[in-house]
């Protein structure tokens, strides 16, 4: 195909800005990296851009050493595992069993379910139900408030709508129960719907600070996200230097003169190097599981 | 009873959600009762005394009116920018005539979306810090004076609506991408043989192809103008710039969960609660009329 000059111009345009914003994207990640990589108070000079200038990993031996980081990996771990495993198992089986057209109170119930996204009581009296049922402080609050997702099951039941009938009806003269049909015949046919939903309820899992800062006051329970929220505004370094297995790690550290602000750079890309490795295998799911969301349920 | 036993795996499966919609919506809805009365944490809602509408005396302070004024000012801003911004990249990204370039823009573009907001704090913390940010870095080389960016009360807006566009542009031109996608080629063929230029391309074949998308993302954003994220501001917030940074939500944070003024805090939630249904049942009406069917 051949361009005309005001199209040659056009697509040279269009590069260049694109690339930006690309480059936008991409080199806060390599800016921060390179400060985790870097010693602190040399850092703190200015001046290190892309590269570390002055070597050093002792703020990783640090981070890696430190044993609130430890357990609030562990607990994101914890929380997005299980959170997104109850979480899509509750809201299916409700989608499934709404799913069922001659339901007697069918419309009610959905209307029960449709209420709670257009009104709620507040932040307050929702944290004063969570402290009455004992919620509070334990880890089950991150994973049995959220479990059920209204807009998910909304999400999910315009899908399993999509299902022929007729399948299930000759899997039920054959003599198949609402339980067994659910595993053999939707789950394996919504696997798409169901990986791009549970993706989004893991990257949910994954970066919610919220929980584990306000309705969660023991340190062993925060995960790293709300460890991530505390350093942020943190004015010394008493938050990873207290709990830290590596002592000779720390002294060789306040000899190289670390800072507070490598140590942060250092604590955020280790929150984010999962998600940056995960990103590329799950690209193909989640604009699937927009387009899904996005049909009127 | 036979048509209910008919479904009773339904029903048990249904169960869960119904129990876990009514311990964590229903009852914390029957909970705004706080806000007309005297409450304590510890003791029985429904034996607490009934106050009328004492703990709606914020009204007259002139603070909560700051707040209104930040949360109206940021969410009409964020709107501003955020609106328009989606539906530009997705016509530059159609454009690109490289499909491996095109795939790796779009790859890209949607990354930020991933990262919770907190991430994003750091990110601009760490460029904008004085201790060898980058920014003030070079502002410095270029002779001029360092900006303390993260505690001025000028540059938190600037931030809070940069961020948000970086961090969600991208994500959303999706369904505009896929809007663009299902347009009809053979309508840029036709104009192509009559002579029609990019330009007018573009605004007689795919800005009209995408435009109930347009609509659609338009109605659906209305409700979103009375709550401005907690989640991007909370993190952002500090005592230098409280005086533009406090919004609604943070506001029933602070005086609900820290300082304790459950009664107070449950009736500045109830009234944004209120607002955000008027919102949305007008955004309903809206749709109901342009598109001939409501959002549920």
């Amino acid at each position: 195909m051949r361009l005309s000059v005001g199209e040659k111009v056009g697509q040279t345009v269009i590069v260049i800005l694109l690339s930006l914003l690309c480059l936008s994207v991409i080199y806060p990640f390599l800016y921060m990296l390179a400060i985790s990589f870097n010693e602190g108070a040399d850092a703190a000079k200015g001046g290190v851009y892309l590269w570390p200038r002055s070597f050093t990993l002792i703020n990783y031996e640090i981070v890696l050493g430190n044993e609130v980081i430890r357990s609030a990996y562990l607990i994101t771990i914890a929380r997005t595992v299980l959170g997104t495993i109850v979480g899509m198992l509750v809201t299916l089986i409700a989608a499934y069993g709404l799913s069922y057209r001659g339901l007697p109170f069918r419309k009610g119930i959905l209307a029960y379910v449709l209420i709670t996204m257009l009104f709620s009581g507040g932040l307050v009296p929702f944290y004063i139900q969570l402290f009455n049922l004992g919620l509070t402080n334990t880890f089950l609050v991150y994973i049995i408030p959220t479990a059920f997702s209204a807009w998910n099951m909304f999400v999910m039941l315009k899908f399993l709508q999509g299902i022929p009938e007729a399948l299930i009806e000759s899997a039920e003269l054959d003599g198949a129960g609402p339980v067994r049909i659910l595993f053999q015949i939707i789950i394996p046919l919504s696997k798409p719907m169901l990986a791009a939903l549970g993706l989004f309820t893991a990257v949910g899992h994954w970066n919610d600070w919220f929980a584990g800062a306000f309705y969660v006051t023991d340190q062993s329970l925060i995960p790293v996200q709300t460890f991530l929220q505390q350093l942020l505004n943190a004015s010394d370094l008493s938050a990873v230097m207290g709990s830290n297995n590596n002592q000779e790690a720390l002294a060789r550290g306040s000899q190289q003169n670390i800072t507070l602000m490598s140590i942060k750079m250092a604590v955020v890309m280790v929150s984010a190097i999962p998600i940056l490795c995960v990103y590329p295998f799950l690209q193909k799911y989640f604009v699937k599981g927009v387009l899904i969301g996005s049909v009127k349920g | 009873m036979g048509r209910f036993y008919k479904y009773r795996w339904q029903y048990a499966m249904i169960l869960p959600a119904v129990a876990l919609l009514f311990l964590f919506n229903y009852v914390p809805m029957a909970g705004i009762q706080i806000a007309f009365r005297d409450f304590q944490i510890g003791s029985s809602i429904w034996n607490s005394a009934w106050v009328g509408f004492d703990n709606f005396a914020f009204f007259k302070e002139p603070q909560f009116w700051v707040v209104v004024t930040n949360t109206m000012y940021i969410s009409v801003l964020k709107f501003i920018f955020g609106f328009p911004a989606p539906i530009l990249l997705a016509l530059m990204i159609n454009e690109v005539l490289h499909s491996g370039f095109k795939r790796f823009v779009q790859s890209v573009s949607y990354l930020p979306h991933f990262f919770s907001w907190i991430v994003v704090a750091y990110i601009l913390q760490s460029f904008l810090t004085l201790d060898g940010g980058l920014v003030n870095d070079v502002i410095q080389k270029t002779g001029n004076e360092s900006i303390f960016f993260l505690g001025s009360t000028e540059w938190f807006r600037p931030m809070i609506v940069g961020s948000g566009l970086w961090k969600e542009v991208g994500w959303n031109t999706i369904l505009y991408l896929a809007a663009i996608t299902a347009i009809d080629p053979q309508l840029y063929e036709a104009a192509k043989v009559e002579g029609a230029g990019k330009m007018a391309q573009i605004r007689n074949i795919t800005l009209p192809g995408i435009m109930p998308t347009i609509t659609i993302v338009l109605i659906l954003s209305i409700p979103s103008l009375i709550t401005v994220g907690m989640d991007q501001i909370y993190p952002m917030m500090n005592s230098a710039n409280m005086s533009v940074s406090d919004v609604l939500d943070t506001y029933v944070l602070r005086s609900g969960l820290q300082q304790g003024y459950f009664g107070m805090a449950t009736a500045v939630g109830l009234i944004s609660s209120v607002l955000a249904l008027v919102l949305v049942l007008l955004t309903n009406a809206i749709s109901r009329k342009i598109n001939g069917e409501g959002l549920w």
